[in-house]
């Protein structure tokens, strides 16, 4: 399997990830696009950790990164979770109160 | 040589208290009148009275000292004022003359002015005359005596037109003032010329440096130090007699002499009390005051012009009074002749005589001002809604004697004295006058003799006009009743209330000749050694020849037919007086139906010798033609330039307002324009959207990576 492959399936990821978190309307699908980019850098420490065979830094890079990311999520469904209990919405469109 | 400064030194200001209590208390009687509404008479009476009283204490204690006060002032332009006072004989005198006769003015107003709505403001008025007159007498600095000539001008001004509602009285003040106006003019022109010359105001300067002062081929020179450094001055010799007939000027114009003398006559106006007090015994004598300060700065030339304008004074304004209806107009230019009297015998060199005839004349011309006062006053009682006639008009007078015989009495005492019989105060001092002016004649010759003439002449008029003025208004029948046909209302005519009469009989006690101690001989009494004349200070070639050098023989010699001239010549007139106007005579009965004097020697007299109506056309129309002119000029030239001189203004404005609106305010526009569309691009970024937010982050993002990448 060849490196420029994954690499370029990781890109794939990416801007799909990318184009999730900035179009969709609804927090959550907004937070799964985070996902996605975020899985989209693990695959690439995992795919380069692949062709370095002294070390398996990456992977275990990748491990971590997972368990934070799981944290994280958690983090995040519970403020997703606040905005909407806030708000009465979780269309990010309808909370602009930066704005003000 | 003498130093100016060593004489502007101050000296003797312990005394000073003396001066400032004297000129204090009616300064402050002024301002406690206006504020004190109804008790303003007691106050200011008491504060006259006070003021007497302080008046006779320091004639006992500086009777006999010659006495100069000084201080510094003021230094402008390295020359030094002061403020100077004299306290001699004559301040003296003149100011228990000026006190006495202000009480007895301030004693008859409080009942003539009693129903007077304004009589705080005219007793304050009195008070402000008081201290301006005061401080001519008492001032020895020209700058200072300028000061108070013109504060009795003005309070003059004030009391003329006292009664303001009244135009004729209104019409007077100004004429008064317009009149002085002009006399001051030439004081302040004599004050220059004696500054410019001696660098200073103060008498006593002028006087000593006037000592050294020297004529040399037609120049006058002077020289003396000033602060130490010596100045030397010498102008043409013509300046020294032009600056006595400047200073004179002044004297013309407040004494009422030729030819400014009409505006005494219109100046009866004004309250009769102050018509005493002001325009017959203190201000008018003011001039000649002034003329006695200066006497000895007088040289041969500025003498004769003030004798021979005394004398034509003295004769016109004699001619005057003999047809007057108006009793006080009559007074009025008997005050105008015996001031005549007095300037001539000034202008002859008899200071001692015109000063005797200066104070002699305050009390008894004041005293026949009070008794009129008082006939006007009744009279004017006997005035009602149904009966109104002029109550200063001797043709409702008559038979006033059996009415109020102590008025009758006072005046006649008054009368007398001012005609000059003997036994009364005038008739010492006019004897004196006239001796001198027989002495000073038959010194010069020629042409000289014409004032001694129209001196005698006037002897004769003043005796008619006073007893025709006897006659008319105390003796006979009331000639109200034959004009008014109402038989009663004579009987309503009451002699004055006392407040009336002890003012005025005081002055006609004091017009006999006893009373005041003066004896009968006008040679030798009190009053005339304490006023000696001094000796003239100018220029041996400039100076007239001293009176004081004609020996007592040629005194001696014409006293004796001067005495019986003028005593026969003042019986010849009281007789005249007596057969035309005795009641019944032919004059007397046609004299109601009279509305002016016929023939043209009547009519001379009645309207002055047309002086007025000269007056009126030479100056009053020039004047009025000049005016005319100027506001011709005024609005045909000076308006016109204005207003193109603003309509191109007004264009102009309407260029930089179309320049600002367009241009200016264009740019401003622009500018806020500019700035408000890049604020609204910065602020359409800012939508407060976090997707879009993070989308830009990411745009920077890859932008940053594509700068450091390349």
């Amino acid at each position: 399997m060849q490196l420029d492959a994954l690499l370029i399936l990781a890109v794939v990821m990416f801007c799909a990830g990318l184009m999730v978190a900035i179009t969709r309307k609804n927090a959550i699908m907004v937070l799964i696009g985070i996902e996605l980019m975020l899985n989209a850098a693990n695959l690439n420490l995992v795919a380069f950790s692949r062709f370095d065979p002294q070390a398996l830094q990456g992977q275990i890079f990748t491990l971590f990164v997972i368990t934070v990311a799981v944290a994280e999520a958690v983090v995040a469904l519970a403020l997703a979770f606040k905005v909407y209990h806030y708000f009465q919405t979780v269309d990010l469109d309808k909370i602009s109160t930066l704005k003000k | 040589m003498i130093d100016v400064l060593d004489i502007l030194e101050p000296k003797n200001t312990h005394l000073l208290l003396w001066v400032l209590s004297l000129l204090g208390i009616p300064l402050i009687s002024f301002l406690l009148s206006f504020f004190a509404g109804n008790q303003a008479p007691g106050i200011a009476t008491l504060l006259i009275f006070i003021n007497l009283l302080i008046a006779t204490t320091m004639c006992f204690e500086f009777w006999s000292s010659e006495t100069i006060i000084k201080g510094e002032w003021f230094a402008t332009a390295g020359r030094q004022f002061t403020y100077a006072f004299y306290i001699d004989k004559l301040t003296l005198m003149m100011s228990m003359v000026v006190n006495f006769i202000g009480l007895m003015v301030h004693l008859f107003s409080v009942e003539y002015m009693r129903k007077d709505p304004c009589i705080s403001r005219y007793f304050a008025y009195l008070g402000l005359f008081l201290f301006s007159m005061l401080l001519i007498v008492l001032s020895h600095d020209l700058l200072f005596l300028f000061v108070g000539w013109e504060l009795v001008g003005l309070t003059s001004y004030l009391l003329i037109g006292f009664w303001w509602k009244k135009r004729k009285a209104t019409t007077a003040a100004n004429k008064a003032f317009i009149m002085n106006r002009v006399g001051d003019l030439g004081f302040l022109t004599g004050l220059m010329i004696l500054f410019a010359q001696f660098q200073s105001f103060d008498l006593e300067v002028i006087k000593s440096l006037m000592i050294f002062s020297e004529i040399e081929q037609g120049q006058w020179v002077t020289s003396y130090l000033y602060a130490g450094v010596e100045i030397f001055k010498s102008v043409d010799g013509r300046w020294l007699s032009a600056a006595g007939i400047a200073l004179f000027c002044g004297a013309v114009g407040k004494s009422a002499q030729f030819p400014l003398q009409v505006w005494l006559p219109d100046a009866m106006e004004g309250p009769t009390p102050v018509s005493a007090l002001i325009h017959a015994a203190t201000m008018v004598a003011a001039g000649v005051y002034m003329l006695a300060r200066i006497f000895v700065l007088l040289d041969a030339q500025a003498l004769e012009v003030v004798a021979i304008v005394g004398a034509v004074t003295a004769f016109m304004a004699a001619i005057a009074a003999l047809s007057q209806f108006d009793i006080k107009k009559v007074l009025a230019y008997s005050t105008i002749s015996q001031l005549g009297y007095m300037v001539m015998a000034m202008g002859v060199g008899a200071y001692t005589a015109s000063l005797f005839h200066l104070f002699t004349h305050a009390f008894f011309k004041a005293g026949l001002f009070l008794t009129a006062g008082i006939i006007i006053h009744q009279l004017h009682h006997v005035e009602s809604n149904k009966v109104s006639f002029d109550p200063q008009d001797m043709r409702v007078m008559g038979g006033l004697r059996k009415h109020m015989p102590y008025t009758f009495a006072a005046f006649l005492f008054c009368a007398m004295a001012l005609v000059g019989l003997p036994g009364f105060t005038g008739f010492l001092s006019k004897d004196a006058i006239l001796l001198n002016v027989a002495v000073w004649a038959d010194l010069k010759g020629g042409g000289f003799y014409i004032p001694e003439v129209l001196a005698f002449m006037t002897v004769v008029f003043t005796s008619f006009y006073t007893f025709r003025m006897v006659f008319l208004v105390f003796f006979g029948e009331n000639r109200l009743t034959r004009i008014l046909g109402d038989g009663q209302i004579t009987s309503q005519i009451k002699e004055g209330t006392r407040m009336l009469l002890i003012p005025a009989c005081l002055l006609a006690i004091l017009s006999i000749s006893w009373a005041l101690g003066l004896g009968f001989d006008a040679q030798d009494n009190w009053l005339v050694r304490a006023l000696p004349t001094p000796i003239y200070l100018v220029p041996i070639s400039y100076a007239a020849q001293s009176l004081v050098d004609v020996p007592d023989d040629v005194f001696k010699y014409l006293h004796p037919l001067v005495v019986s001239i003028s005593v026969a010549l003042a019986l010849v007139g009281i007789i005249i007086a007596y057969f035309a106007f005795k009641p019944g005579a032919k004059m007397e009965r046609r004299f109601t139906e009279r509305r002016e004097p016929v023939g043209a020697l009547g009519q001379i007299s009645f309207y002055h010798w047309y002086q007025d109506a000269l007056y009126q056309k030479l100056f009053v129309q020039l004047i009025i033609w000049k005016s005319k002119g100027f506001d011709w000029i005024d609005r045909h030239m000076i308006d016109a330039f204005v207003v193109r001189f603003g309509q191109l203004q007004v264009i102009i404005a309407h260029i930089i307002k179309w320049l600002d609106r367009q241009v200016v305010d264009g740019l401003v526009h622009g500018l806020t324009l500019l700035v408000g569309s890049v604020g609204k691009i910065g602020r359409s970024m800012q939508t407060g959207n976090i997707q879009s937010q993070v989308m830009l982050s990411f745009l920077f993002l890859i932008l940053l990576i594509l700068i450091f990448a390349f």
